[in-house]
C-alpha cells in the first residue's frame, strides 16, 4: 500500500507539469449501489452569520415573508402564520374511489403534550396521553409509479403505494437553507420545521397544501403512535433491563449492580447474540400500537389517547398512524383522504367517546338493582 | 451533661427546622392572607378594573397550579386541564379545606348496598395537581384505623363536606398512623361546625402523643411541630443520625426553591384565568346556602 | 468481678424497664400475662406472604384466644398464583398449633382509590366449606369484599358469602 502511494508520488513528480491523471481509486469500492437518502433529507438550518443587514432591510425581509405567507397568528393553539393561500377545501381530492379496509391513509405529526386521567361512565379511571397535532400541511404527493425509495420501508407490495410528504410547524424561512426551502416551493406551503413521509394508497392521495387536522381521526378508533423514546445514555444492566443486581453486603465486593454470568462454556463458550448487557438506553424509535382515541378537542387540535406510555418525552414529536392491528382496524369508512374542515362549520369543541364521562355531565351514580 | 446535650440538640433542631417546600404548604397562609386583605381594599379604592386575584387563592385552590417540573410543562395541556376542572367544579361543590380539616366524602360505590358510601375522617395529606389532585382521609372506626384515598375531581364523588375547617401545625399528618388512636378518632355523625364568614382559618395547635417504637417512619428526622413526645422514645443514636440527616443549607438554596415552585407571575396569570369563574361559583354557592337556610323555617311553618 | 456484677445489675434494670413498658403498653395493646407474652419488635408486614402475622377480627374462640395470648396467626400459604395475598383471598394460617383457613378482610397495603386501607392485616377464620368459625366481625370491612366474595363463590364452589353475613359494618 505504502509502496504504491510512494510510487504514485514518484510518478507525479516525474510527470511534472504535464497533466497525467493517476487513477488511485480502485473498482469495487465505490461502484456498489449507494443507498441514497430521500431528497428532503437536507441540511435545514442556515449557518447563522452576523451579516451586516440594516434594520430597514431586516424589516423589509419580514414584510416580504408576511406578504407571501400572511401575518403571524395563533391557530389552534400553535404559533404559526395565517397561510391564506392554502385553503383549498373546495378543490376535489385527487381520486374519488371509495374506502376499502386495505386502504392506507396518511398519518399526522403531533406533539405529546402531557397526560392526565379521564373517567369512564362506569366510574373507572383511565390514564390518557394528550397529543396535539401541530400545524400539519401536505407538502407533496408522490404517486406509486414515481415512488422508488432506495431505503425500502418494511411495507408489503410497496409498488402499489405512493408517498405523502407532510410538514409540521411553519417557521421563518430566513433561518433555513435555500435547498431546504426549495422542497416547499411547489406546494406553496411555508417551510416547516418538521417533515415526515407517510406511505399511502392512491385513493388516499392528498393535494399539496391541504391542512391536516385532528379530525382526520375519529373518536373511538385505534391509532399507532411512533416516537423516539427518552434517552437515558449509557446505562447499566439494572436500569436498562431491570436486573436485580447483587446483595449490598454478605461478602459481595464490587459486583452490586453487575450482570453476573453472561453465558456458558464448552460448545456455547461465547457471548450469545442478544445477551442483555449494559449499553445505550432509549433514543430508539418505538411504536405503541392499538391505542384508543377517547376524546378529541378540535379547538386546540388535541386528541386523548389511551395509556401513559406513549414513546417520547413531553413536548416531543410523535407520528400518528391508523393502527395496523387487524382486529382494531376501523369497520366504517374514516374520512378519506382526510376531513376537510369548513371554517363556518359549527362543530362542538370537544368530542367525547360514548363511554367516557364528560366533565360537564352530572356526577356518576349507580342504580341499585 | 446529657441534659445539656439534649437542650443543645433541640435548639439546633429548631434553628435548622427548615420547612420542606411543598406546593400544598399550609404554613404561610396566614401571612399571605393577612397581606392579601389590605391589598384588596387598596385595589378596590383605585380605578384598576382588571379582576385582581386574592392572594389566598393559591392555598384555597392549590391544584390549579401545575407541576413545577419544567420538562413536564405545556401551556395548552394545562389550559385544557383547567377547563376540565372548572367544568367539574360547576357540577359539584369542592370546598376549601386543608390538611387537618375534617371532611365527609360521599361517593357512589357500585359495591355498597345503597350504591353510595360516606366516609368521615381527618385529611392527613393533599398531593398532586390538576385533575390528579387527591387527598387522604383517616379515621378510627371500631378501634380500627382506616385510611381512604380520594381524588378531588373523580366524577363518582357526590359530595364533599367540610365538617371542621382548620389547619394543623404540619404539612402532612402521616404521624397520626403512629399516634394513639384517640387522636384520629372522629365521630361519623359529626355536625358541621361553621366558621364566621371572613374569619381566618384557625390553626389547631394540638400536640399528638405517639405510640412507642417501632414506627412507620423516622419521625425524629422530620422536624415535626405537632408531636409532643418524640424525645421520649429516641435514643442518642437516633438523635445523632437525625442531626446528620438534616439539610440546614436547603433554605439558602434558592434554585431548589425556584425549581420546586411556580413563580409568582405565572401563578397570577393562571389564577387570573380561572378567577372570575371560581368567584362566580363561590357567590352562587353562598346564595344557594342562604336560600336553603331561609327556606327551612317555611317548611316547618 | 465488679464489672460482671455491674453488668448483671444493668441487665436486671433493663428487664425491669422492659416489663414496666410492656405493662404500660398492655393498656393499649391486647397483651396478657407478661411472662408468656411475646414482644414483636418489628412492625406488621405490609404484604401478605408466607409467615406474615395477621390479626383475627372475628369472635371465634380460637382466634380470640390466639390474639389474647399475643400469638397472632401466621400465614403459611396464600391460595392464589402470585403468593401474595390481596383483599378477599383465602389463606392458610398457623394458629395455636393448628392449621386453619381464613379470608383476608382488610389490608395494610396500599389500596386502590376509594378503597379503604387498614392499620392491620385482618383475617376472618373459615372452615373448608367457607362458613366462618365466629359469629361476628368486630371491625368494619370494605364494601368491595361483597363483589369479590360473590365472584369467588361462583367460581370456586365454596360459599364465601357467609362471611359477609356476619359483618357488622362496611366502609
Amino acid at each position: 500500500m505504502l509502496r504504491t502511494v510512494l510510487s504514485d508520488l514518484a510518478r507525479l513528480r516525474l510527470s511534472g507539469g504535464a497533466c497525467s491523471v493517476t487513477q488511485v481509486r480502485e473498482k469495487g469500492h465505490l461502484s456498489r449501489p449507494r443507498l441514497r437518502n430521500p431528497y428532503w433529507f437536507i441540511r435545514q438550518q442556515r449557518l447563522q452569520t452576523d451579516d451586516q443587514v440594516t434594520g430597514e432591510n431586516r424589516s423589509f425581509i419580514k414584510e416580504v415573508i408576511h406578504d407571501t405567507y400572511g401575518t403571524p397568528a395563533l391557530i389552534k393553539g400553535v404559533q404559526t402564520y395565517e397561510q391564506k393561500q392554502l385553503i383549498k377545501t373546495d378543490e376535489a381530492p385527487i381520486s374519488t374511489e371509495p374506502w376499502t379496509p386495505n386502504v392506507r391513509r396518511c398519518g399526522l405529526i403531533a406533539r405529546k403534550i402531557g397526560q392526565y386521567p379521564l373517567w369512564l361512565k362506569n366510574g373507572e379511571r383511565i390514564r390518557t396521553t394528550l397529543l396535539q397535532v401541530v400545524d400539519n400541511h401536505v407538502i407533496k404527493y408522490i404517486p406509486p409509479e414515481e415512488y422508488k425509495p432506495t431505503h425500502q420501508p418494511n411495507v408489503k407490495n410497496l409498488n402499489r403505494y405512493g408517498c405523502v410528504l407532510v410538514g409540521a410547524e411553519s417557521t421563518n424561512p430566513a433561518l433555513l437553507t435555500k435547498e431546504y426551502c426549495g422542497i416547499f416551493r411547489d406546494s406553496g406551503v411555508m417551510p416547516t420545521k418538521n417533515l415526515a413521509r407517510f406511505i399511502v394508497s392512491p385513493q388516499a392521495a392528498l393535494r399539496p397544501g391541504t391542512p391536516l387536522n385532528v379530525g382526520h381521526f375519529r373518536v373511538g378508533e385505534f391509532v399507532d403512535v411512533r416516537g423516539k423514546t427518552v434517552y437515558h445514555g449509557f446505562q447499566g444492566v439494572v436500569k436498562r433491563h431491570g436486573f436485580k443486581g447483587m446483595p449490598a453486603s454478605h461478602g459481595v465486593t464490587k459486583t452490586h449492580r453487575r450482570p453476573g454470568n453472561i453465558g456458558g462454556g464448552g460448545e456455547k463458550g461465547r457471548v450469545w447474540p442478544g445477551t442483555k448487557l449494559p449499553g445505550h438506553m432509549g433514543n430508539r424509535w418505538r411504536i405503541s400500537k392499538g391505542l384508543r382515541i377517547w376524546r378529541i378537542n378540535t379547538k386546540y387540535n388535541v386528541m386523548w389517547v389511551q395509556g401513559s406510555a406513549v414513546p417520547g418525552s413531553t413536548n416531543g414529536l410523535v407520528y400518528i398512524y391508523d393502527t395496523i392491528l387487524p382486529l382494531r382496524k376501523p369497520q366504517e369508512a374514516p374520512p378519506l383522504p382526510t376531513l376537510y374542515e369548513q371554517p363556518e362549520d359549527e362543530a362542538p369543541d370537544d368530542i367525547w367517546y360514548e363511554q367516557v364521562h364528560n366533565f360537564k355531565d352530572e356526577t356518576i351514580s349507580f342504580k341499585p338493582e | 451533661m446529657n441534659i445539656n446535650v439534649r437542650i443543645l440538640t433541640k435548639s439546633v433542631a429548631q434553628q435548622y427546622a427548615f420547612k420542606r417546600i411543598v406546593t400544598f404548604s399550609t404554613k404561610p397562609t396566614q401571612q399571605a392572607a393577612a397581606a392579601a386583605v389590605p391589598q384588596q381594599q387598596e385595589v378596590t379604592g383605585s380605578t384598576v378594573r382588571r379582576p385582581i386575584v386574592p392572594a389566598h387563592y393559591r392555598f384555597v385552590y392549590p391544584e390549579f397550579l401545575p407541576d413545577p417540573k419544567v420538562e413536564w410543562r405545556n401551556t395548552i395541556r394545562e389550559k385544557l386541564e383547567r377547563l376540565d376542572m372548572l367544568d367539574r367544579r360547576r357540577q359539584i361543590e369542592l370546598p376549601e379545606f386543608y390538611v387537618g380539616s375534617i371532611l365527609a366524602v360521599t361517593s357512589s360505590d357500585p359495591h355498597a348496598a345503597g350504591k353510595t358510601s360516606r366516609f368521615v375522617g381527618i385529611c392527613i395529606h393533599r398531593e398532586r395537581c390538576g385533575l390528579r389532585a387527591r387527598f387522604i382521609l383517616r379515621n378510627v372506626i371500631d378501634h380500627q384505623g382506616i385510611e381512604v384515598v380520594y381524588e378531588l375531581y373523580d366524577p363518582t364523588i357526590q359530595k364533599v363536606e367540610v365538617l371542621r375547617l382548620e389547619k394543623r401545625l404540619d404539612d402532612s399528618l402521616f404521624y397520626l398512623r403512629d399516634a394513639l388512636p384517640e387522636y384520629s378518632t372522629f365521630d361519623e355523625n359529626m355536625e358541621v361546625e361553621s366558621l364566621e364568614e371572613g374569619a381566618p382559618v384557625p390553626v389547631n395547635d394540638i400536640k399528638v402523643v405517639l405510640r412507642p417504637r417501632p414506627w412507620l417512619e423516622r419521625w425524629e428526622r422530620q422536624n415535626l411541630l405537632g408531636v409532643a413526645n418524640i424525645e421520649q422514645y429516641i435514643k442518642d443514636k437516633h438523635r445523632k443520625s437525625s442531626e446528620k440527616a438534616q439539610k440546614p443549607w436547603e433554605k439558602y438554596d434558592l434554585m431548589k426553591q425556584y425549581r420546586a415552585t411556580i413563580p409568582e407571575e405565572e401563578q397570577k396569570e393562571i389564577f387570573a384565568e380561572v378567577h372570575t369563574e371560581l368567584h362566580t361559583l363561590e357567590l352562587q354557592r353562598k346564595r344557594n346556602k342562604r336560600k336553603r337556610t331561609f327556606v327551612k323555617p317555611k317548611h316547618l311553618a | 468481678m465488679a464489672q460482671i456484677l455491674l453488668r448483671n445489675f444493668a441487665r436486671a434494670g433493663n428487664a425491669a424497664l422492659l416489663t414496666k413498658s410492656s405493662n404500660s403498653s398492655s393498656i393499649l395493646a391486647t397483651s396478657a400475662e407478661p411472662g408468656n407474652c411475646q414482644l414483636h419488635t418489628t412492625p406488621a408486614c405490609c404484604e401478605i406472604r408466607k409467615l406474615a402475622r395477621l390479626r383475627v377480627v372475628d369472635n371465634s374462640d380460637l382466634g380470640k384466644r390466639a390474639m389474647a395470648e399475643g400469638r397472632p396467626p401466621r400465614c403459611i400459604h396464600v391460595y392464589n398464583k402470585r403468593g401474595i395475598g390481596l383483599i378477599g383471598d383465602k389463606v392458610l394460617v398457623a394458629i395455636k398449633g393448628q392449621m386453619k383457613k381464613g379470608i383476608l378482610v382488610g389490608l395494610k397495603q396500599k389500596q386502590r382509590m376509594k378503597q379503604p386501607q387498614f392499620d392491620s392485616n385482618n383475617l376472618v377464620l373459615i372452615d373448608d366449606n367457607g362458613s366462618p368459625l365466629g359469629t361476628r366481625i368486630h371491625v368494619p370491612i370494605p364494601t368491595v369484599l361483597r363483589t369479590i366474595l360473590k365472584e369467588k363463590t361462583l367460581a370456586k364452589g365454596a360459599d364465601y358469602t357467609k362471611v359477609l353475613a356476619i359483618a357488622s359494618r362496611y366502609v
